[in-house]
């Protein structure tokens, strides 16, 4: 074992074509997860003709890497801009973006960088472990516990939006939900609230929905408000000793960290609970657990660290069920599967038997991938942290055609630009009123991945669905959380200490 | 050199290699495509066996037309009726078409108003795949057989895709129609289906033969019945439900279905010349054996057919006496 596992490594580092495509990877990887709209899914997609003629090895961690590096760099334009690449970097740009708008692009990236290499490393490491006790674990989840855990996400609305905003936050919360019943009804098939219009069967784009929930009001009020992004003028704010410090965060928050990458590490292994839920329940969990949950949504370091450890993390989770089952834990994967397959790599349970090498080589792939993109991304992360200290009115109208081509993109779907206007307009008004925007996203995400696990339990057991074992601890989190919130909103002469979030 | 010297250098080059390469009738039609830009719509997201499919198809394509561009555009949703409907409504110049799956069939048999196109007249260009369809069960079920099945006191419960999927449509269909004591659970989509069986709250389905053979390879899983193919390894379900002329009708619907998976078409009124050009094209481009090779690679089932014989399954297919039909309105009923 200890053998495969090392000699793995040093087959991988000593090869010097197959780190020149891991290198290549890390780049195009980088490169188009800065883009909004092009997820993992889709570079995936695009690379497969480049890997007919490699073989098995070479090919596989070509792909991988590129797919496991994109997130990382996401996170970059969410920070900077407040514009999530996807669902997943929404949640980080709750806490990134002020850090950005106090001069401080450069902890920020520092923090998240580091957080989601190590939150990649540290996935790496969950898929080794689990590797024996892959199968229990996951077939203990079923569609009762899928609802379960999407609704135990909706309870830390409760977290996000406390204190004097408890309403305004659970009216968004609620218009979420509501929207996320848009498209095709899960159990009498005919489609709500969509009529004719086909690309409303499958619901609102979420990509769309995050770009006009959170970019486009960013921007237009960077735009009606004149002057940079970053309040503190460049020359104070932007050093590398501000990126260090950022660097360090990690460390020190390292229970937080460690607790994160596994959690989104595990919610990637279970196949049919989407990625975006890793990311919004680390961050739920961040503000739950911390003492200070009042400095959340004004640039607290923890917001930025968790999310992106959690999105990192749960690559490695993904790759699991992907490998030994034939079973993507995600929709990259589910593209990745198809890739795997071209190469000649046989998924099932020979993975662990015949295959063993390949597996620890696309661990450390995995591994090693995620450091270099943490490498690259820090040095060059100075000149992007400059846009963030050029005039609003110069880069407003780029981004915004930046966002329009995401939209479009993700779902090749022009009627998606008029919803884009929709509920930019939307998010606009809620922003300037001080309204709370995350629970709508967090809505919307968990909103129709509840209902459709909801009615396949109910299908399967009836209530007592309710009572199978993992349920109950389920349940009891979820009361527990609850109770908690009360405990924190309504506990006496503390109402100052109560979360006032601007996102 | 300027740029009409080049055009006719490459355009004289690609009809030497046309001359070459197809019979003297397609000439023209091969001519067109060369220099031009082709649309090949997929009717579903990246990933997955209908997109690797078509792009290995669209590859191939363009190998034997010569100076065409093959690209391949994605657009999912709705089941692949946004991809069938738009391949249905674009400009017959046989520079647009697509794959969908065939199960929308069904949908325009029950009359869908959301449906936008008609099958019978598309232009056929081929299909790759028969995909039979079989009825397994866990290990678990204590199920062995279709008899056994069938007697069963208690209702089986059988996993199917999201509702007003053919997975769905299919499994209703034969449920029904074999009065079967099987409860369906539907909402299982892409790999779910086999986790489901795995964890045991699902004891079958019925599925296509390629997505379940390693399931079953596995030992995870027995096939107890097959609709379609050629294999013979399993009893097919017809020979097994008896003389129940509705049964069988419904088996024989499920059936021609299986016999044209993977399916190329384009919209209504392609120019006799073109189709041809494209029908030649798809025909070399399935039996290459660098084709073969990847598709097997990929798991790929490859069985193809060409042009007319595609269309006249079709048409066969879509000729359903009134009592299918208000079978299948019933399955598609929205309750």
């Amino acid at each position: 074992m200890i053998e495969t596992m090392f000699g793995a490594l040093f087959n991988l580092v000593s090869t010097p074509h197959i780190m020149g495509l891991m290198l290549i990877a890390v780049v195009c990887g980088l490169l188009v997860g800065v883009m909004p709209g092009i997820g993992g899914k889709l570079s995936i997609a695009m690379a497969i003709p480049f890997v007919y003629g490699m073989d098995m090895v070479a090919g596989a961690v070509f792909l991988l890497t590129l797919h496991a590096v994109n997130g990382t760099s996401g996170q970059i334009s969410s920070i900077m801009f407040g514009i999530p690449g996807d669902g997943d970097d929404a949640a980080t740009t709750l806490d990134g973006y002020p850090l950005a708008k106090q001069g401080q692009a450069a902890r920020a990236l520092g923090a998240s960088i580091t957080a989601s290499g190590v939150g990649g490393i540290i996935g790496a490491v969950v898929f080794a472990i689990m590797i024996p006790v892959l199968e229990p674990v996951i077939l203990m989840f079923s569609p009762a516990e899928f609802f379960l855990i999407a609704l135990l996400g909706i309870s830390f609305i409760a977290f996000l939006a406390s204190g004097s905003k408890i309403v305004k936050g659970l009216i968004v919360g609620f218009y979420g939900l509501i929207l996320s019943t848009i498209g095709m009804d899960p159990i009498t098939g005919t489609p709500r609230y969509a009529g004719d219009m086909l690309f409303l069967w499958d619901g609102v784009s979420l990509v769309t929905a995050v770009l006009a929930m959170f970019a486009v009001p960013e921007m237009l009020s960077l735009a009606t408000k004149g002057g940079s992004i970053s309040a503190v003028s460049m020359d104070k704010a932007f050093s590398y000793r501000q990126l260090l410090s950022g660097v360090m965060e990690v460390p020190r928050h390292w229970w937080l960290v460690i607790r994160t990458s596994v959690i989104g590490a595990i919610i990637g292994m279970i196949p049919g609970l989407g990625g975006s839920t890793a990311a919004w329940l680390c961050y739920g969990h961040a503000v739950q657990s911390s003492k200070t949950p009042e400095r959340f949504g004004k640039g607290a370091i923890e917001g930025v660290i968790a999310p992106e450890t959690a999105s990192n993390g749960k690559e490695g989770g993904s790759l699991l069920p992907t490998l030994f089952f034939g079973i993507p834990g995600s929709s990259g994967m589910a593209v990745l599967l198809g890739a795997f397959l071209i190469l000649g790599i046989q998924p099932g349970a020979t993975m662990v038997t015949k295959h063993l090498d390949l597996v620890w080589t696309l661990i450390w792939a995995l591994v090693v991938g995620n450091l270099i993109a943490v490498g690259i991304l820090l040095v060059s992360c100075r000149w992007i942290a400059v846009l963030t200290f050029v005039n609003g009115r110069v880069l407003v109208p780029f981004i915004l055609i930046f966002v329009t081509i995401g939209c479009f993109v993700s779902d090749v779907q022009w009627q998606n630009l008029v919803v884009l206007v929709l509920f930019s307009i939307l998010g606009y008004g809620f922003q300037r009123a001080g309204w709370p925007r995350s629970p709508f996203v967090i809505g919307l995400v968990l909103g129709g991945q509840a209902e459709a696990s909801l009615h396949q339990a109910l299908q399967l057991w009836g209530y007592s669905f309710f009572l199978r074992p993992l349920s109950l601890v389920l349940i009891s989190m979820i009361v527990g959380l609850m109770a908690y919130a009360f405990y924190r909103n309504f506990r006496p002469g503390k109402s100052h200490a109560s979360v006032e979030l601007n996102t | 050199m300027n740029m009409h010297s080049i055009r006719k250098a490459v355009a004289g080059a690609a009809t030497f290699a046309a001359i070459a390469a197809t019979p003297a009738m397609a000439q023209e039609g091969a001519d067109f495509f060369n220099g031009k830009t082709v649309n090949y719509i997929v009717a579903t997201a990246p990933g997955g066996g209908y997109d690797t499919n078509a792009r290995l198809v669209a590859e191939f394509m363009q190998k034997y037309l010569p100076g065409s561009t093959f690209v391949v555009q994605n657009m999912p949703g709705a089941g692949h009726l946004i991809g069938a409907n738009y391949v249905y409504a674009s400009e017959p110049d046989g520079l647009t078409f697509g794959t969908f799956n065939t199960g929308l069939i069904y949908g325009q048999l029950a009359g869908d108003p959301a449906i936008k196109f008609d099958l019978g007249n598309m232009s056929w260009i081929g299909k790759v795949a028969s995909d039979p369809r079989v009825m397994v069960v866990t290990k678990d079920s204590g199920i062995d057989s279709f008899e056994q099945l069938a007697a069963s006191k208690e209702p089986v419960k059988f996993a199917s895709a999201g509702v007003g999927s053919a997975s769905t449509i299919e499994t209703t269909m034969l449920v029904k129609a074999l009065n079967l004591p099987v409860e369906i659970i539907s909402g299982y989509n892409g790999g779910d289906d086999q986790l489901a069986m795995r964890r045991g709250e699902v004891q079958g389905i019925i599925a296509s033969r390629s997505s379940f053979q390693d399931f079953v390879n596995e030992g995870n899983a027995k096939i107890i019945a097959q609709i379609g193919g050629s294999e013979t390894d399993v009893p097919q379900l017809s020979a097994l439900v008896g003389d129940k002329p509705d049964a069988q009708k419904v088996i024989a619907l499920v059936a021609s279905q299986s016999n044209i998976s993977r399916l190329t078409a384009g919209p209504a009124g392609i120019p006799e010349d073109r189709l041809k050009a494209l029908r030649d094209a798809y025909a070399k481009a399935t039996t290459d054996p660098e084709f073969l090779k990847k598709a097997e690679s990929l798991g790929l089932p490859v069985d193809p057919k060409v042009g007319d014989d595609v269309a006249t399954v079709v048409k066969a297919a879509l000729d359903q006496t009134p009592e299918i039909v208000s079978v299948l309105q019933e399955t598609l009923k929205k309750d």
